[in-house]
Formats: structure tokens, sequence, C-alpha cells
């Protein structure tokens, strides 16, 4: 054993070149006249070579990583961008199984119940341009005949699509295909709660639904609606993201704006490449800075991540055309352009909704 | 940040090879983002840009570890080069679609696959390194983490004999022996095969 550690010694002082003079000589000798040895010593000096190697290596790759970490804070923009893609590992599970078993709701309900409507959606809407309803009441005075409980609701959920604020008093916003037909519509906050909500105006063309939360109390979260609505065209290549609901738990995907116009060359949507699933239709589209660019409203036939938003312009226009007295002010200030994405994403939690449609 | 421009290149290479935390940090402020604006312009993602001038700076350090190292280059010029080739190298592997294939047009094959030879040697490196820690991670305890206290975390023999609980330094010197030779046969039966 003691010769075994002897040549360790001896090896660890060759590497880090503590051997005097006399004992390399003699050291030299050695190898030169013992090839058993010198093989023998030769595996231990490249094994000791290679652990001091690797060693040094894996130290020297954290410092780097510690580099790259004060480097992307210190420097925002480059930030943004690192930051998503750690946060898009993060959430591909969640993502992936949320999608998954929205995926399978989506078959076993929305296609089973309403097979017609969900197979020619897009030709449905597409073809009833001339009966553009802008109605405001209309669908109100429906629900409120209802007279639906306001606790927790026992029938069946029909359909769930995604809303978010428009204002932290209760106006939201989401498809009209999410509400169209609806006995009652509730959403369900980030904290899981129920509350009721009635259609306040919509615009079946574009496909935009503007509800209000019914109990005077509500609000989103704490402050002012934290994002601001972008009406003029972004460009193509522009990442974007979306938080959606669609399983009854928020998840988050990411992509980029495509085409400037949307299906069949409609000019008041975009085409993205961006994964999108059942449920996440109304989820807002952001920039990278914060800002609304547009609603989640279909997606492609092939499922290749083509999806189709309706623009802010047309929401704006939306709410240009109503009646003053909804008294709807849209924020002003962006508070997340200098969040970083998962702070963000935690300040818009609150401001997401799912969306819950009950229908006979 | 550029305040310590005053060091020439070569005293930086100096500085890195040992792993000094400015100089590697200055080496990293001045390149990055062109070299990772540039993978990203070339059909990368931003993680794609960050990851390959990592890697880029890790073959410039180990190129350093030799002694008779001497760039005949710019280090920025290093960098460059290598990061493109081994950002090829990752899109071929990935095979993606032609339309992500890096644009060929803005490459100076002259001097980009200058390297390649680097490239290949520390790639070598990086299997050796591997199978060197498959090994490791085969050594029972407390081998295992006694080796790597000494190698990976730096810890000097009298940190490791308190920490592992030896009466001294010999004691745990002694162990450490016992250890590597564990090691060696288990690596070297590994490369055998």
């Amino acid at each position: 054993m003691s010769t075994d550690n002897k040549i360790w010694e001896l090896a660890e002082a060759y590497v880090s070149g503590t051997l005097a003079e006399a004992e390399l000589i003699s050291l030299q000798n050695n190898v030169n006249t013992d090839p058993t040895f010198a093989s023998q010593f030769q595996e231990c000096v490249n094994l000791l070579q290679s652990l001091n190697g690797s060693g040094n290596q894996k130290r020297f790759r954290s410092t780097l990583q510690e580099i790259q970490v004060e480097h992307t804070e210190a420097n925002k923009p480059a930030k943004q961008v690192t930051r998503t893609i750690s946060l898009r590992a993060y959430y591909w599970r969640t993502g992936a199984v949320a999608a998954g078993i929205a995926l399978l709701t989506f078959f076993c309900t929305y296609w089973t119940i309403n097979p017609k409507k969900s197979a020619s959606q897009y030709n449905v809407l597409r073809g009833e341009i001339e009966n553009i309803k802008r109605s405001q009441n209309q669908l109100i005075q429906n629900i409120k005949a209802q007279k639906a409980p306001s606790t927790v609701p026992v029938a069946q959920v029909k359909y769930t699509g995604t809303g978010f604020a428009l204002t932290n008093k209760g106006y939201l916003v989401t498809n009209y295909h999410v509400v169209d037909g609806a006995d009652s519509v509730y959403i369900q906050n980030h904290n899981g709660d129920y509350y009721k909500a009635s259609v306040a105006a919509f615009d079946e063309n574009t496909d935009i639904a503007i509800l209000k939360v019914e109990d005077e109390d509500f609000t989103f979260g704490k402050g002012d609606v934290p994002y601001t609505f972008v009406g003029a065209k972004a460009e193509i290549g522009e990442h974007v993201f979306t938080l959606g609901w669609p399983n009854g738990e928020i998840v988050y995907n990411e992509g980029y704006i495509s085409a400037r116009n949307g299906f069949e060359g409609d000019s008041l949507q975009y085409s993205l490449v961006l994964p999108a699933h059942p449920g996440q239709s109304g989820a807002p589209i952001l920039d990278a800075n914060g800002n609304i660019l547009a609603i989640v409203t279909a997606r492609g036939n092939q499922n290749d991540g083509n999806t189709y938003a309706v623009s802010s312009n047309a929401l704006l226009q939306l709410l240009h055309s109503l009646n003053k007295e909804l008294n709807i002010h849209l924020p002003k200030a962006n508070k997340l352009k200098n969040l970083t994405a998962e702070q963000r994403i935690a300040k818009l939690e609150y401001y997401t909704c799912s969306v819950k449609v009950y229908k006979k | 940040m550029y305040s310590s421009l005053l060091h020439t290149e070569q005293q930086l290479l100096t500085a890195l090879a040992k792993g000094e935390r400015a100089a590697t940090s200055q080496i990293y402020q001045q390149h990055h983002n062109t070299i990772s604006s540039w993978i990203i312009k070339n059909g990368g993602a931003a993680a794609d840009g960050a990851d390959i001038f990592q890697e880029a700076m890790v073959v410039l350090y180990e190129k350093a570890q030799n002694e008779d190292f001497r760039l005949i280059c710019k280090i920025g010029t290093y960098l460059f080069a290598v990061s493109k080739h081994l950002w090829y190298k990752k899109v071929q592997k990935q095979q993606k679609q032609p339309g992500n294939l890096p644009d060929k047009a803005g490459i100076d094959e002259e001097i980009d696959w200058t390297y390649e030879d680097d490239i290949n040697a520390h790639k070598e490196r990086e299997t050796h390194y591997e199978q060197l820690n498959v090994a490791l991670d085969q050594l029972g305890e407390p081998c295992r983490s006694l080796l790597k206290a000494f190698y990976h975390q730096d810890k000097s023999m009298q940190e490791i004999a308190t920490e592992f609980g030896y009466t001294n330094t010999d004691n745990a010197k002694t162990q450490k022996y016992k250890c590597l030779a564990r090691l060696r046969k288990i690596f070297y039966n590994a490369q055998a095969k």
C-alpha cells in the first residue's frame, strides 16, 4: 500500500512541478530502466492531469456562467432575450401537459358537442360579414332573465376561453366565439374564484367580446392594468408571448409575428407562429415591452403552430364605437417595461382569467 | 466596463488561462454581444448565442493553458471564428431546414476554418472529461465526494480532513491516494473496453 501511495505522491509532485532536480533525475532513471513502472507512472500522471484539467474547466465554466448572468442583468435588451428562453424551458413541461389535457378536453367537449361549428368555425365567422352586430344590451338582458346563481355554478361548463382586463374594475376582453350563445358566463381569476360576468359589447365580425364582471367590488389586481394597447401594426418577425388558461392553469407561450395580415388576408388580424391550444382563445398577445398587440382567436387547421390573432386596433375601434356611458378608460401607463420576464408574467397573471361559458 | 483595457491581449490571455475573473469578464463583455447577435442573425435563438459563445470561451481558455500559446490574431477574431465554426457544426447536426442554415456568404473560409484543429481537440477533451466524470460517479463514497471536493471544488486537504472527519491531513491524503488508485482502475478498465 505504501508503494502505491508513493507513486501517487511522486506523480502529484511531478504534475505540480514541485520535484527537486535530484528527484527528477532519479525519476527519469526509474522510468528509463523500469518499463512497468514507467507505464504505471504515466497512467497516474495522465489521470491527475485530467482531474486537474476538468476541475479547472468546471470552475472556469461556472465563472463564465456567473459573468453571463451579471452581463445580462446589466444589459437590459439582452436580458429580455435570454430570460424568455430560460422561462420557456421552465414552462415547457407544464405547457406540454396542459396542452395535452386541453387538447383532449377539446376533442371530448367542443367537437363532440358542437361538431359542425368547430369544423367550419372560420367559415361561419367569415360568412356572416353582413350581419355585423354591435349590441350592448341584448345579451345582458338575456342573461339577467336567466337569473343564474351567483355562487359557483353547478351546470356543466361548455366552453372555456381566456380573458384579460381592460380596466381593473372588471371590464375584460375575450373572443366573441367564446361567449356566443352563452346562457351564462363566469370568469375564474388567478385565485380560482368565480365571478359572474355579462357581455357588455361585441363585434362578431372581428370576433371580439367585451365582458363586465357583475360584482361591483371586483378588481383584477391591486393597481391599474399594467399594460397598454398598441393599435399600430407591429412588424413581421416581432417576438411575442401570450398567457392563456387552456386548462384552469395559466400557460406561457412565445412565438413571433409571421405575417401582417391574418386568415385570408384579414388586415385586422395577424398571423403568428405560436403554439395555441383550445381555451386560449381571447388570450393577450404581448410584445417584448409588455404592450398588447393582439388577441388570440384561432389556429390553422394543421397543428403546426400557425395562430391567428385579432389586432388591438380592432379592439380599439370597437371601444371607440361604444356608448361613452360604459366608462371604459384604457390604461395609459405601461408598468411592465422594466420588469424581467418572470416578474412580468407574475404581474400579468392577475389581469388574465379563464372565461367559463355555460350553455344548455 | 472597459476601464481595464490597459492590459495587452497577451496579458489578458495569461490571466484567462488562470481562470481570473476580471480578465474573463473583460473578454466576455467585449465580444459577447457581437458574437451572439451574429448567431441570432444566422438562425439561432438567444440561448444558442450564449451557449456557443461560452463554448468558444472554453476553447480559448483550454488553448491558453498551453504556455507556449501565442495568438496569431486578436482574441475577438479567434472567438468569432471558433463560434462560427461551432455554430455550423451545431446547425449541421440538427439538420435544420435549409431556410435556417446560416448565410454562407458572410463567411471567410480562410479564417473561419483555421481553428478546426482546436475545436476537434476541444471535442476530444470534452469526451475525455465526460468519461472521467462517469468513472468518478462509479466510485463509492466517500471517494467520490472526496475527489470532487479536491479537484472540482478546489478544497484544501485541511478543509477536506475536517469535512470528512479525518484526524489529520495525512490520513486524508492516504485516503485520497486510495481513492485515486480505485479511480485509475475504473477509468482505464473502461478505456480498455
